[in-house]
């Protein structure tokens, strides 16, 4: 066998080996196990609405107007007398997407920023002076200010929680990625002549995806409590589509008098949230034990 | 130090206007204006423009951010269009609410955080780690402002214990300051415990497996005595950054808890401003925050020096 | 010439507020003063009076400051600085006597200058200021004489003066040379102002010195006998419809000035607190914009009218305290008419696609503005969903009232939009129409609707002048200008302390005793 063969076969194999004792241990952490579990109910469940719900989550009907939890609506009605059941599966369905949208929208610009930031050396400094400036008022009132401005649209929640959330994870990806460059592989590429984009994509990056992915289990979380944030102060997603968030803000005026429009939705929230937190700790756990926080 | 922190404060320069650049961007971008707010849905657009160029807002955006870097730098953040006083008095008076709201959680989440972080770190595997584990990490999981509405409903509402929101002022009735910021602290505090004390047990963990603390248990030091004396010191560094961490998260927080609990600090200052367009509080309010956020870090940075004489600053 | 009071018997709706739960009848005579907390959605604007039309500005401002004619308790204009007035033959010259001897807070007394100053500062500066619009000049005749000439006949002059939209107030002179928002306030009200904290409360006191007026013997409107028994009210701002109720159960506040209705039920239950129902308080109205496709079609807004189903909106929007009535003036009105009114709904389906079919609408999608008001959303959502049943797709955009408000005073981005039409109702047949002229609220001059409002504004004789209004609600239904979709109210919730209490355009503070 040549020499070459050889060492391409015995590059292989670990990395084979090195991916099964990955999904070994990642089925056997618990709270992967537990936090996913959440997770894949609570999105089956917004993906199969319009089986799983007893009623249409926009149909009003006002003679049914804030009716108590019973058989029929087990989670009460909401004040134009619709099924909060339904609606707060429906909402999920949003939820999730403004969620999924934020994540993915910070994972491309944050990994953008932060990787350019951390590999081309000219452009840290001031890159990290903008992320510090961006980072130095709360991102909820970031978040506010954005989405008032732009009026109140799926989109406009996005791009808002997404500004928010960028910044914190450029810092992420560039620490990773100062220590990734440094390392022998890359000098190695490098030495062999490979482009500047190539080695930032397949070496640095690659390399630096387990922080990046625990990040971005976070910022769904981050996303889904702040949209309901975004909700409340009266700047979230337009109705009558249902958001955790504005199942809220439009059960709150009857807060007193029909609580279960408030709680139900908040309840959901929180499940969902834990289960996000929880699955980030088991990824985190498994991908980087050094990460610990 | 001393040159450290200047340095520190120089290069925060650039930050603060990158900050107001940032502002002026979403002043210009946002539609509307305060006129309309003094204004029922009858006025017509004459009696708009008219308010507009009683409230100088026709003046174009350049010359506007012009005046205001000017007035900034002579220590002036302008007028409040609708407050009827000056940004800075109008920021200066709600200031003491956010912040005592907010050092009031962040005392209470720190004291509390480390003690169920060093006890779970203690306990490592154990009973008591799970659970509180698991209690921090349902703090993590709940809406902040959705936890305020329900303490409202059980504590005010139901039970009559507390009032439901407003703010009395420690200076004139000290038993009334109390009561009105026990439900808004408390909803604060809750969602910044988990944090602290995972970050604590963590950081814990790591300690109490290193060779000096060993040695020191094997001396029969006891172990309490080699946690409180030994571990704890150690561990307090990373603990002190996320410390850094949530100091900006619960000024974000104590933004929508003051929502909630209609607290009139700077939070529901600078969202009143948002929604009515007062443009002058909002640049200072936002400015006043970045400054806040800056010192913050700043002191957590000198306090690294002082718990670990090792740490150089440079 | 003589004097005559005009005497305009106007929708005053407050009069009608019945009471839900009446409180305690009154044994033992309640003790003077008390300090009384108000809980209300907003907080001011501004105090300068001539500068916002703010509802929550005129709560607080008509305690503290006057003006020369007032509406009373049927909104009629009847005299409050004034003594009284003289109207020219050819409705050109008014002559308004002033009462003597009225302080101001500061100390001073009430001249005829002060009166002339403040009117002019309110032609410049006035949020309304086209009430004032037909005014040449204002002059001082005497001491305690201001004489004012119009450049034409207004028959709507002393209904206008008395407006509390932004309340023509008289302040002193020293004061009127200020610009907007730049006065000290000072007023000649019953109250005077203490201290202002713009995102959490007002706080006026009794004002010792006060001038009662004389010519009356009680309490009227906003005029009347104002004598004062508490000693302060504090108007606190509470955003939170939860926060104000548990504020109210607490005992923290003792007037909450505007409760939701499943509340408000839960609270009449309880015999410690008074629920009043302020009904009708307002029209809920739904505005197309003519200068857009397809809402500029006749057939399309006939379709939208005819679909909706004004009980499910009231009921949705402004649960347990709506009426369903389709006049645009309040029923109490003497110029209330039932023109056209079996146009309004219909709530047909069936004639809604006719109407549609025969319109310009095309499938496209329509853009309905509101601001982010629970009933306006609610509103909204409803219309959407039953337009929705006809084929005509609309898409909510909600913001905040800056941005919705401007948007919807130009041709573009909107084709419905909905809010409140609370004061000019109170105010009369031509404040009703006065939207709608030269097409600010349509975005299209409709000259009919101008030559209507020029003819009743011109007309002296009452009955003609009820004619002409109801041409324009004909006019009004049979064109879709624009829809109403009823009559809503206020729920306001007090604690039985507070005694001999009538709710009013805003939560009187005179004559008032709290019980301690």
């Amino acid at each position: 066998m040549a020499e070459l063969g050889s060492d391409a076969i015995e590059g292989l194999a670990p990395q084979r080996a090195r991916l099964a004792a990955f999904l070994r241990r990642l089925i056997a952490n618990r709270s992967v196990a537990l936090g996913g579990g959440l997770v894949v109910f609570v999105v089956a469940l917004a993906l199969l609405a319009p089986w799983v719900t007893p009623y249409n989550p926009l149909e009003s009907s006002f003679r049914e107007r804030l009716l108590p939890p019973s058989a029929e609506h087990l989670f009460g009605t909401d004040h134009f007398g619709r099924d909060v059941l339904t609606r707060v599966i429906y909402g999920g369905r949003l939820s999730l997407e403004i969620g999924f949208l934020v994540v993915l929208a910070t994972g491309v610009f944050g990994t953008l920023i932060g990787g350019c930031a951390g590999y081309f050396r000219s452009l840290d400094n001031p890159a990290m002076r903008l992320m510090d400036a961006w980072m130095s008022f709360p991102a909820i009132l970031l978040a506010i200010a954005v989405s008032a401005t732009l009026g109140s649209s799926v989109t406009n929640v996005v791009i808002a929680l997404s500004l928010a959330t960028i910044p914190h994870t450029a810092r992420i990806v560039r620490a990773s990625v100062l220590v990734v460059r440094e390392m022998e592989y890359v000098e190695a590429a490098r030495a062999l002549g490979a482009r500047d984009t190539r080695i930032l994509v397949v070496h640095v990056l690659l390399n630096s995806t387990a922080p990046l992915i625990v990040r971005l289990t976070y910022v769904f979380a981050i996303a889904i409590l702040a949209e309901a944030v975004l909700s409340f102060i009266g700047v979230g997603p337009p109705p009558p589509a249902p958001s955790f968030g504005n199942i809220i803000a439009n059960g709150r005026d009857f807060m007193v008098e029909a609580p279960w429009v408030t709680i139900f939705p908040g309840v959901a929230i929180f499940v969902v949230v834990l289960g996000l937190n929880l699955l980030g700790d088991g990824l985190r756990d498994v991908l980087d034990p050094r990460m610990r926080i | 130090m001393w040159s450290f922190v200047l340095r520190r404060l120089i290069s925060s320069i650039p930050v603060l206007f990158l900050v107001s650049l940032m502002t002026f961007g979403l002043i210009w971008l946002v539609p509307g204006d305060p006129a309309s707010v003094f204004l029922d849905a009858s006025a017509t657009p004459e009696q708009v423009a008219n308010l507009r160029r009683e409230l100088g807002l026709d003046q174009p955006l350049w010359t506007q951010m012009l005046s205001w870097y000017e007035r900034v730098l002579s220590g002036d953040l302008g007028q409040s269009i609708l407050l009827n006083r000056s940004v800075a008095a109008a920021i200066l008076e709600r200031l003491p609410i956010t912040l005592s709201l907010a050092a009031i959680a962040l005392v209470l989440a720190v004291i509390l955080g480390i003690l169920l972080g060093s006890l779970a770190a203690v306990n490592h595997g154990g009973w008591g780690d799970q659970s509180i584990m698991t209690v921090a990490l349902l703090g993590l999981s709940i809406p902040d402002f959705w936890l305020g509405l329900v303490l409202i409903v059980v504590f005010a509402v139901q039970l009559g214990w507390l009032p439901s929101g407003g703010f009395v002022a420690i200076t004139e009735d000290p038993g009334g300051w109390a009561m009105s910021m026990a439900l808004p602290a408390f909803t604060l505090t809750i969602t910044q415990i988990g944090f602290i004390a995972r970050m604590t047990r963590s950081s814990m963990l790591d300690v109490l497996r290193q060779d000096f603390v060993r040695t020191a248990d094997a001396k029969g030091l006891g172990h309490g005595f080699v946690v409180m004396r030994h571990a704890l010191p150690n561990a307090m560094m990373p603990i002190l950054t996320v410390t850094g961490v949530i100091a900006g998260g619960l000024l974000g927080g104590a933004v929508v808890v003051e929502q909630v609990f209609a607290l009139p600090g700077v939070g529901r200052l600078i969202i009143g401003a948002i929604l009515s367009r007062d443009f002058p509080v909002i640049q200072g309010g936002l400015l006043m925050l970045a400054v806040i956020y800056l010192l913050v870090n700043l002191i957590v940075d000198m306090l690294y020096a002082v718990i670990d004489p090792r740490v150089r600053l440079g | 010439m003589k004097t005559r009071i005009l005497q305009i018997a106007l929708a005053g709706g407050m009069m009608t507020g019945g009471l839900m739960a009446v409180g305690l009848p009154a044994v033992v005579q309640a003790q003077d003063g008390g300090d009384v907390v108000i809980a209300q959605l907003q907080a001011p604007p501004s105090l300068d009076p001539h500068v916002t039309s703010a509802q929550a500005a005129r709560n607080v401002n008509l305690h503290m400051y006057e003006t020369l004619y007032a509406r009373d308790e049927n909104a009629a204009p009847v005299p409050d600085l004034a003594q009284g007035v003289e109207i020219s033959e050819d409705g050109l010259t008014y002559v308004f006597t002033l009462r003597e001897g009225v302080n101001f807070h500061d100390g001073s007394q009430m001249h005829a200058d002060d009166v002339v100053a403040s009117l002019n500062r309110y032609r410049e500066i006035g949020a309304s200021s086209t009430l004032l619009s037909a005014i040449e000049s204002v002059e001082e005749t005497g001491e305690y004489e201001v004489t004012v000439n119009l450049s034409e006949v207004q028959s709507t002059f002393l209904d206008n003066l008395s407006s509390p939209r932004a309340p023509i107030a008289v302040i002193p002179a020293e004061q009127a040379v200020m610009g907007a928002n730049e006065i000290e306030f000072i007023g000649t009200g019953p109250f005077r102002f203490v201290e202002f904290q713009p995102d959490s409360f007002v706080r006026l006191e009794r004002f010792d010195d006060y001038s009662l007026n004389t010519n009356y013997s009680e309490r009227d409107g906003l005029a009347g006998y104002k004598e004062v028994f508490i000693d302060s009210v504090t108007f606190r701002f509470i955003t939170e419809s939860g926060s104000r109720v548990a504020g109210l159960e607490t005992g923290e506040i003792h007037l909450l000035e505007t409760v939701d209705g499943p509340s408000a039920q839960r609270l009449a239950e309880n015999d410690q607190y008074v629920v009043y129902d302020v009904l009708p308080f307002a029209f809920q109205v739904i505005k197309f914009n003519h200068a857009q496709s397809p809402t500029d079609d006749v057939e399309f807004r006939l379709a939208v009218s005819a679909a909706l189903d004004m009980e499910e909106i009231m009921a949705i929007s402004h649960p347990d305290i709506y009426e369903i009535d389709g006049g645009w003036l309040f029923t109490n009105s003497a110029f209330y008419s039932d023109a056209a009114l079996d146009l309004y709904n219909i709530a047909d389906l069936e004639v809604a696609r006719q109407h549609l079919e025969n319109s310009s609408y095309d499938g496209e999608t329509l853009t309905f503005i509101v601001d982010n008001g629970r009933a306006n959303v609610d509103t909204a959502t409803i219309v959407q969903q039953r337009l929705a049943a006809i084929g005509v797709t609309v898409e909510l955009s909600v913001a905040d009232w800056p941005t919705v408000s401007q948007i919807g005073f130009t041709p573009d981005g909107w084709h419905f939009w909905t809010h409140g039409f609370g004061i000019e109702p109170f105010e009369g047949p031509a404040s009703v129409i006065a939207p709608w002229v030269d097409g600010v609220s349509m975005q299209a001059d409709d000259p009919e609707i101008n030559r209507l409002y020029n003819a009743l504004t011109t007309e002296m004789d009452a009955d003609a002048r009820a004619a002409i209004f109801a041409e324009f609600q004909a006019y009004m239904y049979e064109n879709a200008v624009a829809i109403k979709a009823g009559n809503y109210g206020l729920f306001q919730v007090s604690t039985a302390a507070l005694e001999n209490f009538v709710p009013f355009r805003i939560p009187r503070m005179w004559g008032v005793r709290l019980n301690q």
